[in-house]
């Protein structure tokens, strides 16, 4: 089938193509403009802005962690309003099958879970197949794992480590590798209560450094396009500005991907010790083209925090609200889930400004990547919100002058004259993303590329507009028309696949015979487990 | 061989399954109980919203007990992996189902190689347990026996509640017994880990016994491993949560998912005569049971002939053993994908529930 999206504001900055023209698919791929070509079907984009399908690398969308958060707070979730017909189990409070149509209708087609546990893998994936419409994919996390801190400890040869973490990525499916607060979790279990990039785990005598420089070298030498996702130490501490200015200065001129900078972005200045450091941050991190970042942008009101930052969870359950939560150590990262609520006080409103400030200050849309760190920052569906705060001076200015004086004056936020173009949202939640992942056909409208495409209908309301798209196409297939789902399907997680090393798989099944008295079949699963008709989409590793 | 039958007729599966389809239609308060692995629960919630049915596993009060503790309190838990690998101390809660103790046995017959150096000398964990006098633990390696920590004929609950009183240097009117033992072992412990289920263990003490769980992490380390009274049960109950957003004992009497412990219990819709329907689906063969109402059954169970009268009998599959499956799995705390033991060409589950859905008139697409 032959489909024209005729007359719209094209926004393709990786094809270089700005400005009112016609955009052409093919069944699931966009091509070149047929030489008199007559259209099966044409969709009216006058006055509409096209961009391609917009990427999300870190939203905690599945796995055991997210789906503890669900089972803690039935009551934060309720539905409110019967199902429409087309689209099963969608108003289901938080679910999965809601996750995507929500998703779906805001132009996204492609959305990363940042931290899968390599042993909750084929939960995780279970899951994400359950997400209807977007394709998906997966880091796994390594780290806080006894298998690596040993290799570690006992000066394993780089081609070992190598090894595993290659058959990590392929066992688990996985697009890339993250470390959540390397060596915290693994310390957290022998009492360790604090600890630093230069703190070390007990009984492996291994620094956070040594961890976060040896995965670090493993992903960028196995060519996995996503370069090492890095979740620092000390997250959520006044003064962790520290501790991400220190991992900046690590990356030493490999790539690297810091999560959630907003998150580190604490100072110490100020009657209450905690300020701003985001004008400092975002400096270094425009002089160190090595390294990109994602936001964790904090909005108003209740949300809940998963983490596999088990350490910084546990010392952070005190402020749970409403009053529960859960710790788990796990057998590597575990993970803690705390119920919170931003208020508009001192430390909220503090943090929102250091999240935009951040988005703001750090000049390559590039390397800066939008997100609220789902659920941690504010649940995703803030985004149209948030795009209106990064693209309207005016709207911030609002906002501020509803939060503390006091907060603001820690803050350069009210100073910044910035407002971003629908060319840098393009490059921030589409090209770059694409880049950073390695998905070559995605990300930009050229022909060749899948036809994941959204259209905007211009409007004075920023959020109204990207929050709810006129059409939305997934590879090809309309789903999303006038802000509502018309055709249900299901997408891929996407993954890569090196071919494991056999001398790593026979001293992995000896270690896991040994150690827990299980052979690896506990472990492993086929495609078949997964009950789709294609679940995984390869992508490949850089050559 | 026959596989399906209308009461006592042998049919076709399409007939049973389309005749199954038509009794859920005309429903005024279908009920589904299930004893299922992962995609048989998927099919199932599926089919529940599209027939605006209430679910809950087969014996749903166990893991409604165990679902309350998260949904209500939260609590710490560790990994089973970690607990083998890590627990120098390990205490038994109460009587654990039979499935759990040949881990239990594992336990004492193995040392934890992590974080415990004080342990290389020693050659076994410390194992107490909690319960009344007559509390028996699971059998451990060598005739060893767990260590009594009990209150007499206290209930579980009010021993954790003296326990923990304890644990924090204060008086108890009835102190627990071995209490010194316990206390010397917690000291020299680096990880001490909990066994706890919700089978016997009423939930009050499941809560008490996580704030003991977290007075001890003040200082030191500690955590619970929930062993779940019923893998098939929990398994069910993380498919609904994150399918619906709620666990088991949800319903769609109004098209949306409602959770509601008291009122979705089908068990208690059936005894209440409040359900007209119930489908119950059960993974391995089911011993014929009296009717005791005149509510219609639906039975998908493994057997070769029709479950005593149920309007509509189809015969399916044991999960891990005529097919392959997912199930939970609580030697490993996560989901396990399972190879068929002996195929069969027996349905599964989820193959027959999804038949009977595409027989339920809608014009959703079904997501499972
Ligand atoms: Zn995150």
């Amino acid at each position: 089938m032959l489909t024209k999206i005729a007359g719209g504001d094209i926004i393709d900055p990786v094809n270089g193509r700005l400005g009112k023209g016609d955009l052409w698919i093919r069944d699931d791929k966009i091509v070149a403009a047929p030489a008199g070509g007559a259209a099966d079907r044409t969709i009216d984009a006058a006055g509409c802005v096209v961009m391609a399908g917009a990427i999300d690398i870190h939203s905690h969308i599945g796995g055991g962690n997210v789906n503890t958060a669900r089972l803690l707070l039935p009551e934060q979730h309720a539905a409110h309003q019967a199902r429409p017909a087309t689209t099963p189990l969608s108003n289901a409070g938080w679910s999965t099958f809601q996750t995507g149509c929500l998703y779906a209708k805001m132009g996204f087609t492609t959305v990363v879970e940042p931290a899968m546990s390599p042993g909750a893998a084929l939960h995780t994936h279970l899951e994400l197949a359950d997400i209807p419409i977007i394709d998906k994919a997966t880091l796994a996390i390594l780290g806080n794992d006894d298998f690596l801190l040993s290799m570690i400890r006992d000066d394993a040869s780089s081609q070992m480590i190598e090894d595993y973490v290659a058959w990590t990525v392929a066992s688990t499916r996985a697009l890339g590798v993250k470390v959540i607060n390397a060596g915290a979790a693994a310390a957290f279990k022998e009492n360790v209560r604090t600890f630093s990039l230069d703190d070390v785990v007990p009984s492996y005598g291994v620094s956070s450094r040594k961890i976060v420089k040896t995965l670090q070298a493993a992903v960028d030498s196995l060519g996995v396009p996503h370069p090492l996702h890095v979740h620092c130490n000390n997250l959520g501490s006044p003064g962790s500005a520290d501790t991400a200015a220190a991992t900046i200065a690590a990356a030493e001129g490999l790539p690297m991907h810091l999560a959630h900078l907003q998150f580190y972005g604490y100072g110490t200045e100020g009657k209450r010790r905690f300020s701003s450091a985001a004008a400092r941050l975002a400096e270094l991190v425009n002089a160190t083209p090595e390294v990109t970042i994602d936001i964790g942008q904090v909005m108003f009101g209740q949300t809940v925090t998963v983490s596999s930052d088990v350490m910084r969870q546990f010392s952070a359950r005190g402020s749970a609200s409403p009053k529960k939560s859960v710790i788990h150590d796990g057998d590597g990262n575990g993970g803690g889930i705390v119920p919170y609520s931003y208020g508009k006080d001192f430390y909220g409103a503090m943090q929102w400004a250091i999240g935009l400030e951040l988005f703001l200050l750090i000049n390559d849309p590039w390397r800066v990547f939008f997100t609220t760190d789902h659920p941690n920052g504010a649940p995703f569906t803030v985004y149209p919100a948030l795009f209106e705060l990064l693209m309207s001076r005016e709207a911030r200015t609002e906002m501020i002058a509803g939060l503390p004086k006091s907060a603001m004056a820690l803050s350069t936020l009210a100073a910044i004259d910035r407002e971003y173009t629908f060319e840098e949202i393009a490059i921030m939640t589409r090209a770059a993303p694409a880049k950073l992942l390695g998905l070559t056909d995605r990300g930009h409208l050229g022909a060749g590329a899948i036809a994941d495409i959204a259209v905007y209908r211009r409007d004075g309301n920023i959020a109204k507009m990207l929050g709810q798209a006129a059409y939305v196409f997934k590879d090809g297939d309309l789903v999303v028309q006038d802000g509502e789902i018309t055709h249900y399907r299901w997408g891929k997680a996407l993954r890569l696949n090196p071919s494991p090393d056999k001398a790593m798989v026979r001293r992995l099944e000896d270690y896991h015979q040994q150690r827990y008295g299980l052979s690896l079949d506990w472990f492993n699963f086929p495609d078949s487990a997964i009950a789709r008709e294609q679940p995984f989409g390869e992508v490949a590793c850089r050559t | 061989m026959a596989v399906a039958w209308i009461g006592n007729r042998e049919t076709l599966v399409e007939r049973a399954a389309a005749h199954a389809a038509a009794l859920l239609g005309s429903s005024r308060c279908p009920v589904f109980s299930l004893d299922t692995d992962i995609h048989g629960t998927r099919a199932a919630i599926a089919l529940a919203e599209r027939v605006g049915a209430a679910y809950d596993h087969a014996d749903g009060a166990a893991v409604s007990r165990e679902t309350a503790l998260f949904t209500d309190k939260g609590a710490m838990t560790v990994a089973p992996g970690e607990t083998r690998r890590r627990a120098d101390v390990v205490v038994i809660v109460g009587e654990l189902p039979q499935i759990h103790h040949e881990f239990v046995g594992e336990l004492s017959d193995t040392v934890p190689d992590l974080s415990a150096p004080d342990l290389t000398g020693k050659n076994q964990r410390e194992i107490f347990l909690v319960g009344s006098n007559g509390a028996s633990a699971p059998p451990l390696s060598n005739g060893r026996t767990a260590t009594l920590l009990s209150c007499g004929e206290a209930s579980l609950g009010a021993t954790l509640a003296a326990l923990r009183t304890q644990c924090r240097g204060r008086q108890t009117s009835q102190p627990v017994s071995n209490f010194d033992d316990f206390a010397k072992a917690l000291e020299a412990a680096h990880f001490p880990v909990f066994l706890f289920s919700g089978d016997a263990t009423e939930g009050l003490a499941l809560e008490m016994l996580q704030g003991l769980i977290a007075d001890l992490n003040r200082k030191s380390r500690a955590s619970g491993l929930h062993l779940p009274a019923r893998e098939n049960g929990w398994g069910s109950a993380l498919a609904s949560t994150w399918m619906a957003g709620f666990p088991l004992r949800t319903g769609f009497a109004r098209g949306f998912p409602e959770f509601d412990p008291w009122r979705y219990d089908v068990a208690r819709m059936i005894a209440a005569g409040e359900a007209d329907l119930h489908l119950r689906i059960s993974s391995s063969i089911v011993q014929p049971q009296k009717k005791r109402n005149r509510m219609a059954l639906i039975a998908l169970a493994k057997t070769q002939k029709p479950v005593a009268g149920a309007a509509v009998t189809i015969a399916i599959g044991e999960a891990g053993v005529d097919h392959e499956a997912v199930v939970y799995s609580s030697r490993t705390g996560s989901l396990r994908s399972i190879d068929a033991r002996a195929a069969s060409e027996l349905p599964s589950a989820a193959t027959v529930i999804r038949l009977v859905a595409s027989h339920v008139s809608a014009e959703a697409a079904l997501p499972c």
